[in-house]
C-alpha cells in the first residue's frame, strides 16, 4: 500500500461544484447589475474565465493530491503552489469517519475523514479524503485496527485480542417516525422560512402586499387560519422528511473498544467514539417526547474539533424508552449508574423557582397591559404557564451520587440527566447567594470537557447540607485534612 | 464540609482596585455631567437631575470603596498536593475545586497597573474552563505558578 495514489477523479468535481457554490453570488451579482448594453461581453468573459480557472484549479489540485500509507504512517501530499506534506502517525489517529454523500454513491465511494487526538482548532479534520474506493477505506480502516492491535499486543504481550463486535441498539420503523414527528426541526424549517422571506424585504413592494393582506383577510378569519395551519403543517412535513433521511438506519454497535454509529438515507455517515473519550453521558427528554416515556441518550465525547462540533455531542440513543435505557446500555458501559438513587430539592427550595420564573414575565406582562390596552392584557396569560414551567424545574432537580459518579438532574427547555465520573469533571462549584444562605440553599455546577470547550450540568436551590456532600466526595485532600 | 481555603491574595490588590474604581467613576462622572448639563439646558423636572446626581454618587462609592473591600475579604484560596480551591464573590459566594490532574496549564498575565503595584493574575486553564486567581505578588504569583505545574505533571495524559 505503500505507491502514492490519487482521488478517485469525483472529488475534482466535488471540490469544483463546492467552488462554483461559493461563486453564486459574486456571478449572481454580476448578471443583476453588470449586465447593460456593450459590457455584456466583458460580463461573459468575467464568468467564462471564472469558470475555467474553477475547472483549472480544480483537476490540478486533485491531480497534486496524493496519499499513500507507508511506515506506519498516512502521508499525504497537496497543495497548488505551494507543496503541503502531512503525516499522520496511525499510532495518533483517533477515529475515522466515513460518509458517502450522493455523489460518492453513484460511484461507489466513501469520503474519509481522519481526526487525530487534539484536532487541530483550525481546522474540522486532520485530513479528508474526499472520494476512494469502499475497499481502499477499508483497507486503511483495517490497517489502522492492526496498528491498535499490535500496540496492545506490545503492552499485555499476549496474543492479539479478537475483535469484537457487537450491536448496541437499532432504530425501528416505527420509532424514526416517531422521532421525526416529535423533533425540535419544525422550529428551524419555520425561521429558515422566515430568514428566507427576509432576505427579500427589500424587494416586496409593501403597498401592492398590505392591500392583498387586507383583500386576503377579509375573506374571512377562517381562510386565514386555514392557510397558517397549512404552512406550519407543510413546515412540519418538511422536517419530518429530513429527520427521516438523516436518521433512517440508525444503528449503534460497539467494536472492540469503540462505540461506532452509522446513519443515513441518501448520506450515509459512520462516527466512531472511542469508549476512553466519553466525558458524560446526557439523556435528554423533551416536551413531546417525556409523556410518551421517551428520550435521547447523548454522550459528551472529548474529540472533534473547535469547528466539528457533532463530534462533541453525540446522539446515540435518538429515541428509547426510559426504562430502557440502564438495560440498552448497562452491558457496554459497564460502571454508569443508569438507576441512580435521586435526591429531590427540599420543599423551602419551590418558592424561589417561582419566584425566578415570574421576575421577569410579571413586570414586563404589567407594563405592557398599562401600556397597550386594551389587548396589553393578553400579557397577562403568560404568568401561569411560566409558573407552572417554574415549578415543574423543581420537580425534575435531583442528584445522586454513586461510586464514582454523580448525577445531575435539571430541566431548562428539556429535561436533562447528566452523568460524570469523578475522573472526568474538570471542576466542581458551589455557590451560595445572600438569599440562599438564608434559607439553607446552595447551587451546584459540575464542569466536563467536550469537544474544545465545556459543558455539563448546574442545580440550583439544593440542601446546603447535600452541595457540601457533593464537595467532599469531589475533594481530593478533605479526608486527609481532617 | 472541605475546610474553607486560607491564603489570601495580596493586600495591595485592594489599592489597585480602588484605583480602577476610581478610573471607572470618573468616566460615570463625565457621562453624568454631561446629562446634568442637558437637564439643566432643557428644563428636567428637578428630581429626575438629583436623583441622577444621588445614582453617580453612590455608585462612585459602591465602586471604590464598598466592593473592593468586600471583593478582597472574600478572595481565599488554597493550593493543595491534588487540588486547588478558589472561594470568591460579592453578592454571590461561589467555592471552586479544580483536580490537579485536570489542570492542563497555568499562565500569568499583567497589566499597566497591575505592573506598577508588582502584582500578577494567575490563570489556570483545564480543558474546558480558566479559572483566575487576580492580583498576586509577582514572586507569589511565580512561585504558585511553579508549584501548580509540578504538581500537575503527574497529571494523567488522558483527559
Amino acid at each position: 500500500m505503500s505507491d502514492p495514489k490519487r482521488l478517485h477523479p469525483i472529488a475534482a468535481m466535488i471540490n469544483m461544484l463546492r467552488q462554483l457554490k461559493e461563486l453564486i453570488v459574486p456571478i449572481l451579482f454580476f448578471t443583476v447589475f453588470g449586465s447593460r448594453g456593450n459590457e455584456i461581453v466583458f460580463y461573459y468573459i468575467a464568468v467564462g474565465g471564472g469558470l475555467v480557472l474553477v475547472l483549472l484549479t480544480g483537476v490540478l489540485s486533485w491531480y497534486r493530491f496524493t496519499y499513500r500509507v507507508e511506515e506506519g504512517e498516512l502521508r499525504i501530499e497537496h497543495g497548488l503552489f505551494v507543496r503541503k506534506k502531512r503525516y499522520i502517525p496511525f499510532e495518533r489517529i483517533q477515529s475515522l469517519d466515513i460518509t458517502e454523500g450522493i455523489l460518492q454513491r453513484a460511484f461507489g465511494l466513501v469520503k474519509m475523514k481522519v481526526e487525530t487526538a487534539g484536532g487541530s482548532k483550525t481546522e474540522n479534520a486532520e485530513a479528508v479524503l474526499t472520494a476512494i474506493k469502499k475497499e481502499e477505506a477499508r483497507q486503511i480502516h483495517d490497517f489502522l485496527v492492526s496498528v491498535k492491535n499490535s500496540k496492545r499486543r506490545d503492552e499485555f504481550e499476549e496474543e492479539v485480542i479478537p475483535i469484537s463486535e457487537s450491536i448496541i441498539y437499532r432504530l425501528s420503523l416505527g420509532d424514526l417516525l416517531l422521532l421525526a414527528s416529535t423533533s425540535g426541526g419544525v422550529g428551524v424549517v419555520i425561521s429558515a422560512f422566515v430568514a428566507f422571506f427576509f432576505q427579500f424585504e427589500e424587494i416586496i413592494p409593501h403597498e401592492k402586499v398590505y392591500k392583498e393582506v387586507e383583500h386576503f383577510i377579509a375573506n374571512g378569519v377562517i381562510f386565514v387560519s386555514i392557510v397558517v395551519f397549512l404552512g406550519f403543517l407543510l413546515a412540519w412535513v418538511i422536517s419530518v422528511i429530513g429527520m427521516m433521511v438523516k436518521y433512517a438506519n440508525f444503528t449503534l454497535k460497539k467494536v472492540d473498544q469503540d462505540l461506532i454509529i452509522t446513519r443515513g438515507l441518501l448520506e450515509k455517515r459512520q462516527m466512531t467514539i472511542p469508549l476512553k473519550r466519553i466525558q458524560a453521558i446526557r439523556i435528554s427528554e423533551n416536551v413531546l417526547r417525556q409523556p410518551l416515556g421517551r428520550g435521547a441518550v447523548y454522550i459528551e465525547s472529548a474529540g472533534g474539533s473547535a469547528l466539528n462540533e457533532e463530534g462533541s455531542k453525540v446522539l446515540v440513543l435518538p429515541l428509547i424508552k426510559k426504562q430502557d435505557i440502564a438495560k440498552t446500555l448497562e452491558p457496554f458501559l459497564e460502571d454508569y449508574p443508569f438507576r441512580p438513587k435521586f435526591n429531590k430539592l427540599p420543599p423551602r427550595a419551590l418558592s424561589r423557582y417561582l419566584v425566578r420564573g415570574v421576575v421577569i414575565v410579571v413586570p414586563v406582562a404589567i407594563t405592557v397591559s398599562y401600556f397597550f390596552r386594551p389587548w396589553g392584557y393578553i400579557s397577562l396569560l403568560f404568568i401561569l404557564p411560566s409558573l407552572i414551567w417554574s415549578a415543574l424545574k423543581y420537580k425534575d432537580a435531583g442528584w445522586a451520587i454513586e461510586k464514582d459518579f454523580l448525577v445531575l438532574r435539571y430541566r431548562t427547555f428539556v429535561k436533562n440527566t447528566v452523568l460524570m465520573r469523578k475522573e472526568k469533571v474538570q471542576s466542581l462549584t458551589a455557590r451560595k447567594s445572600f438569599y440562599q444562605k438564608k434559607k439553607r440553599l446552595a447551587t451546584i455546577e459540575a464542569v466536563v470537557k467536550s469537544g474544545h470547550s465545556g459543558s455539563g450540568g448546574r442545580v440550583k436551590d439544593l440542601e446546603d447540607r447535600d452541595v457540601n456532600n457533593m464537595y467532599q466526595w469531589f475533594s481530593r485532600d478533605a479526608h486527609h485534612k481532617k | 464540609m472541605v475546610p474553607e481555603p486560607q491564603t489570601r491574595i495580596s493586600n495591595r490588590a485592594l489599592v489597585v482596585w480602588r484605583i480602577s474604581g476610581v478610573i471607572t467613576s470618573l468616566f460615570s462622572w463625565i457621562i453624568g455631567g454631561g446629562l446634568v448639563t442637558l437637564g439643566v439646558l432643557f428644563d428636567w423636572p428637578v428630581w429626575i437631575i438629583t436623583a441622577l446626581i444621588i445614582l453617580i454618587v453612590i455608585f462612585s462609592y459602591l465602586i471604590t470603596f464598598f466592593f473592593p473591600k468586600l471583593r478582597w475579604k472574600r478572595w481565599r484560596y488554597e493550593v493543595r498536593e491534588q487540588e486547588i480551591e478558589l472561594q470568591r464573590g460579592v453578592f454571590i459566594m461561589k467555592r471552586t475545586l479544580i483536580p490537579m490532574v485536570r489542570v492542563q496549564h497555568v499562565d500569568t498575565q499583567q497589566g499597566p497597573l497591575l505592573r506598577k503595584y508588582q502584582l500578577s493574575t494567575v490563570m489556570i486553564s483545564t480543558a474546558a474552563t480558566v479559572h483566575e486567581i487576580p492580583a498576586l505578588e509577582m514572586d507569589e504569583a511565580e512561585e504558585l505558578r511553579r508549584s501548580i505545574s509540578r504538581l500537575a505533571r503527574v497529571a494523567d495524559e488522558d483527559v
